[in-house]
């Protein structure tokens, strides 16, 4: 029984499947964008910022209209070693102005938010429904199933985030590894707007992104963030899932170390911890990326691991919004010629480079290597820190000549000069 | 005549709507009226404790709902102009209430908590909306000003004051209504009445088979209290009977020691609890909102705690 | 052939309050909305009625015309058609308006039986359903648990204080229900689709032409509190026994 059919079906109505199906509606194509959570959002979670540029591209101006926190105006990295910390703040008060660099939002509204506009651009929006396979027939994708109802379309968008079963269903990609993954947990905690302003030092609309590496993750491979929303703060640490799953460490224990370290406890104290979440994040970079294309569907944001993972920073909405984008007009380019095929669709690749998705990949492409490296979460930030901490202690003691201090702490730090300067050199390239 | 009036579909909840009543009535300088259904005698005993007027009204025959009263009381008042209606808030009562205040387009504050007399010589009342998370205060700009007041909310009046006398009226006759009472069938008397128990044991979802409530049961035994339940146990699952749940649409329980089993803590059932001199919990998730208003939370596994606590509390006893 | 007509409210979702520590006053502006749950098991039984008996459900709410986002998921729980009464004004109706407007609007449809949650989720009134029976002068039952049609009478199992109470009454009628009633079923894609598709008839205030006055007048809200000592224990041994000791130190266990 299946008399629907639509032109596109996009399964997963997060930030990438929300923008593809707002461009195709836009465009006057029939759209189905379905979602598993009651609403869009409510079951997505990720660190706290977006960067504006993308979303800008599609919906000029949309901070004028779209649910937002604040806008980051600082940037601070602290390297953490117990008890010290060295931190370095970068304030731009142009992230402030329009086009804004960054804001924070919270993903319950600004998900709802995107998917409403594609809704009133009339986009089919379907919520409550989890898709639990796609139709295939002579090896192309012609649907879905979701329950005991199949619904056909001539392209399907896999937009389901990282865990992606469309894809792994239509043969793009194998099951993930905890290897691909690594795991992101958060808080928000509420906090008065003015005691936020106060401890932060923002003005009422401004706020801060802190990105933390270090102690915080008992030397596994990851980091942590804080960002500041009107009135909370969003607060999480994103860990290697494989090296989780070895130390067998319990996310909430090392949420609540995290949270106790002395530079970040008076941050957030007095707050009330009003959510929890965990949640997966695509690890690889695109080594890992499944085939981004095949005869009747396109894959997107972080099922199609546009994600970037630096331990203390995570980047994937401006991609998924940006790759949302590109899908979108592939399918435009797709209707016109009435042709879903692969090679049809394959014009998806190009537009990725077009919009500067493809090159952002590649310029992170070894980010997973860098963050392999164990010395960026023990070594280092011992060795930084006692370095500027001694630096920093006048207490009558001869002055320490710092070269010979740097030679001193590199050798107690159990590393050699050769691998800092590798790491440095991997880290450049890297970043 | 202008006054306050009280209805009540049982004896007891009455007498505790002419204590209020009284009091209002005292306040505004009018008098009290009571119906009373279908029995000249409680009329008379109304007016002992304190009604200073009493409507009989005539019996119901066998196959009347309670409802039938509805266009008597509708009429009364547009003769008589009451100020203020207090109406029982049993399940019927709520409904005739409801209707009442219909008939005579007027405002109604059901289920109100808390009443008095402002200097506007108005009626204020209080009740929560938002499932027990705000306190709303109402005023009624229309006449009569009506509430529906649940059971137990006020004491009832004790003193019985048999030199008393005053105005007994009969209503009627009434008509007949289209809806017919087939049969009535009264609840089994299994449980006790938990808004009196000194300790409840509570349970929630948190319980995974109807055969678990013995731990919770066994529970209860050792600390001489009774079993009670949040609603989808009662009104889902049918565990345990309708009259042993707790909260905004159940029973509002006032006990020494409340101890809440795999509740979650939904405002709606602690609405119920408020009252409570201690409140403890047990629940496995440490981010349940039933350990904001508990004094005492225990993080962990029912089925791992609850026998431990029993058999401790059983061998402190025996002590 | 049943014509029946479900009520429903769209509500905040009251776990999106918030409040205001110093005020005490409530935080709404940033809470969602929900079909109100005492009345997905209106819509429910109605649906089920009109399978087991033959016939149609109207879905009807009131409210503002930001209520519209609750059509698609009303329609997808199994009514073949919905009718939004909204307006601008229809803000914080009161149960007497709210019955007045239902009344008005729904004095010119046809129908059988008229079904409405047992109370509202956020104003728990239980009061829109006997009032708007008042006004349409039909019978009401409330808090029925069990409905049974025969021919043209309704067999109510409804509960009362004392247990439970079997009515009967004619067509049309009202009646309240109780989520033991049923279990509502949880709509599928094609539920969902199909909804998208299904007429929706709206009445706005000027089609009414009327206007109704709140009867009530609200003198405050605040967010009721509950100061507790909130402490903790872990569920080993010698935690629990340090929280039998405090119990017994607080006098409730002996
Ligand atoms: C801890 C953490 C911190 C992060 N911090 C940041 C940050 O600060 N800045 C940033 O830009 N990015 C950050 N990210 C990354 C960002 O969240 C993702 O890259 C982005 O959300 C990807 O968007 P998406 O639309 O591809 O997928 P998602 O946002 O994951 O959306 C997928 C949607 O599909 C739905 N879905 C899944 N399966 C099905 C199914 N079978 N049927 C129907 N629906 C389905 C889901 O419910 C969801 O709504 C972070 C991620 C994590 C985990
Ligand atoms: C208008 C309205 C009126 C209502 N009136 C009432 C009312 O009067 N009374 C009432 O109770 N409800 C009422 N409700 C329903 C209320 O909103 C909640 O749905 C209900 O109270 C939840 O019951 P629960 O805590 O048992 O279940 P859940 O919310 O499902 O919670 C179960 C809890 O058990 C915990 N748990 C699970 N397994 C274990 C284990 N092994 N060990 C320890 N903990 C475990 C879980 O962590 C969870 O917190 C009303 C709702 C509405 C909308
Ligand atoms: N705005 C509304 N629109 C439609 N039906 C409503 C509305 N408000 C209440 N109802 C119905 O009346 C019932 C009782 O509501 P209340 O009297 O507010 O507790 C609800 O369960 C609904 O069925």
């Amino acid at each position: 029984m299946a008399e629907d059919k639509f032109t596109a079906i996009i399964v997963g109505a997060g930030p990438a499947g929300s923008t593809a199906a707002y461009l195709l509606a836009e465009q006057g194509i029939d759209v189905l964008l379905i979602e598993r959570g009651e609403t869009p959002g409510c079951k997505n979670m990720f660190g706290g910022r977006m960067y504006s540029y993308a979303l800008h591209r599609i919906i000029p101006e949309f901070w004028e209209e779209a649910p937002l926190e604040r806008q980051i105006s600082r940037e601070v990295i602290t390297m953490l070693d117990g008890e010290k910390s060295t931190s370095i703040s970068c304030q731009d008060e142009n992230w402030a102005k329009p086009p804004y660099h960054s804001f924070t939002l919270l993903r319950a509204e600004f998900d709802a938010w995107l998917a409403a506009k594609a809704e009133d651009a009339g986009a089919i929006l379907a919520c409550g429904i989890r898709v639990d396979d796609v139709i295939m027939e002579d090896n192309r994708i012609i649907g879905i199933r979701a329950g005991d109802d199949e619904i056909l379309a001539d392209v399907v968008i896999a937009a389901d985030g990282a865990n992606s079963i469309i894809t792994e269903k239509a043969g793009l990609r194998s099951k993930l590894s905890p290897a691909d993954l690594a795991t992101g947990v958060k808080e928000v905690i509420e906090l008065p707007a003015k005691t936020i302003e106060e401890r932060f030092n923002l003005q009422p609309d401004t706020g801060a992104a802190h990105l933390y590496a270090g102690t915080c993750t008992q030397g596994m491979s990851g980091g942590g963030f804080l960002y500041t929303n009107k009135s909370s703060i969003s607060l999480g640490l994103v860990i290697k899932a494989a090296e989780l799953q070895k130390n067998q460490y319990m996310l909430v224990d090392l949420i609540e170390d995290f949270k106790n370290q002395p530079s970040i406890a008076p941050l957030i104290s007095g707050g009330e911890v009003v959510e929890y979440s965990a949640h997966l994040v695509p690890e690889a970079g695109i080594s890992m990326a499944p085939r981004l294309f095949s005869d009747g569907i396109l894959v997107t944001g972080d099922a199609a691991g546009f994600c970037i993972n630096l331990g203390y920073l995570v980047r994937g909405m401006d991609l998924a919004i940006a790759s949302g984008e590109a899908a979108a007009m592939s399918v435009v380019e797709a209707v016109k010629k009435n042709d879903f095929s692969a090679a049809s669709l394959g014009i998806y690749t190009d537009l990725l480079v077009k919009n500067g998705v493809w090159s952002v990949m590649e310029a992170y492409r070894r980010a997973p290597q860098m963050l392999d490296t164990e010395r960026l979460y023990t070594s280092y930030p011992t060795l930084l820190n006692n370095l500027l901490a001694d630096m920093f202690t006048i207490d009558g003691s001869p002055p320490i000549n710092l070269i010979d201090k740097l030679r001193q702490e590199v050798k107690n730090s159990k590393t050699s000069f050769i691998n800092l300067a590798g790491d440095a050199w991997k880290g450049g390239r890297s970043l | 005549m202008a006054g306050v009036w009280v209805f009540a579909e049982n004896y007891d909840y009455c007498l505790e709507l002419l204590q209020i009543g009284r009091s209002l009535a005292d306040k505004t300088g009018v008098q009290l009226t009571a119906f009373a259904c279908g029995d000249k005698g409680i009329g008379q005993q109304y007016i002992y404790y304190g009604a200073d007027q009493v409507f009989i009204l005539p019996p119901l025959a066998e196959d009347q709902p309670l409802g039938t009263y509805v266009p008597a009381i509708v009429e009364a008042a547009r003769q008589e102009d009451p100020d203020i209606i207090l109406c029982a808030a049993t399940l019927r009562g709520k409904e005739i209430a409801a209707r009442v205040a219909a008939g005579l387009n007027t405002g109604l504050c059901s289920e109100c908590i808390a009443l008095a007399i402002n200097s506007d010589n108005k009626l204020e009342m209080k009740r929560v909306i938002y499932g027990g998370a705000a306190m709303q205060t109402l005023t009624c700009k229309t006449r009569p000003q009506m509430a529906t007041i649940p059971p137990h909310t006020f004491t009832p009046v004790t003193e019985l004051d048999d030199t008393r006398s005053g105005i007994i009226k009969e209503i009627g006759p009434i008509s007949s209504t289209p809806v017919k009472v087939l049969a009535k069938k009264p609840r089994a008397k299994e449980s006790g009445d938990i808004t009196r128990s000194r300790v409840l044991v509570c349970v929630g979802r948190g319980v995974e088979k109807e055969g678990d409530l013995k731990l919770a049961g066994d529970l209860a035994e050792t600390l001489g209290g009774d079993l009670a339940c949040t609603r989808p146990i009662a009104e889902e699952l049918h565990w345990m009977p309708q009259e042993t749940y707790i909260g905004l649409s159940g029973q509002k329980v006032k006990p020494e020691l409340y101890i809440g089993l795999g509740i979650s803590g939904q405002i709606q059932h602690t609405t119920g609890i408020r009252d409570a001199r201690v409140i403890c919990s047990i629940n496995k998730d440490e981010d349940a909102p039933i350990f904001k208003i508990s004094d005492y939370g225990i993080v962990g596994d029912l089925y791992e705690v609850v026998p431990f606590l029993s058999q401790e509390l059983a061998r402190l006893k025996k002590k | 052939m049943l014509n029946i007509i479900a009520c429903f409210k769209w509500v905040i979702d009251h776990e999106d309050i918030k409040i205001n520590p110093e005020t005490h006053e409530l935080v709404l502006d940033r809470a969602g909305y929900r079909i109100s749950d005492y009345d997905r098991f209106a819509i429910e039984e109605a649906v089920a009625l009109t399978e087991q008996y033959g016939g149609s459900t109207t879905a009807v709410t009131v409210g503002l015309p930001a209520a519209k986002k609750s059509l698609k998921d009303a329609l997808a729980r199994g009514p073949e058609k919905a009718i939004f009464i909204n307006d601008p004004a229809f803000h914080n109706l009161e149960p007497s308006q709210t019955a007045a407007i239902l009344a008005q609007s729904i004095s010119n449809q046809e129908y059988d039986l008229i079904i409405c949650g047992e109370g509202s989720g956020d104003l728990y009134a239980q009061q829109v359903g006997p009032r708007l029976a008042e006004h349409l002068n039909i019978p009401c039952a409330s808090f029925v648990r069990k409905i049974t049609i025969e021919g043209r009478e309704l067999i109510a199992e409804r509960r009362v204080d004392e247990g439970i109470e079997v009515i009967s009454m004619p067509l049309p009628a009202l009646v309240t229900v109780l989520p033991e009633i049923n279990s509502p079923r949880v709509p599928g894609l094609k539920d969902t689709l199909s909804a998208a598709k299904k007429p929706v008839v709206e009445i706005t205030a000027s089609d009414l032409g009327q206007t109704f006055a709140s009867c009530l007048e609200t003198v405050e809200i605040k967010a009721t509190t509950m100061e507790r000592n909130c402490e903790k224990f872990g569920a080993e041994k010698d935690e629990l026994k340090r929280f039998i000791d405090v119990l017994c130190r607080a006098g409730v266990v002996d």
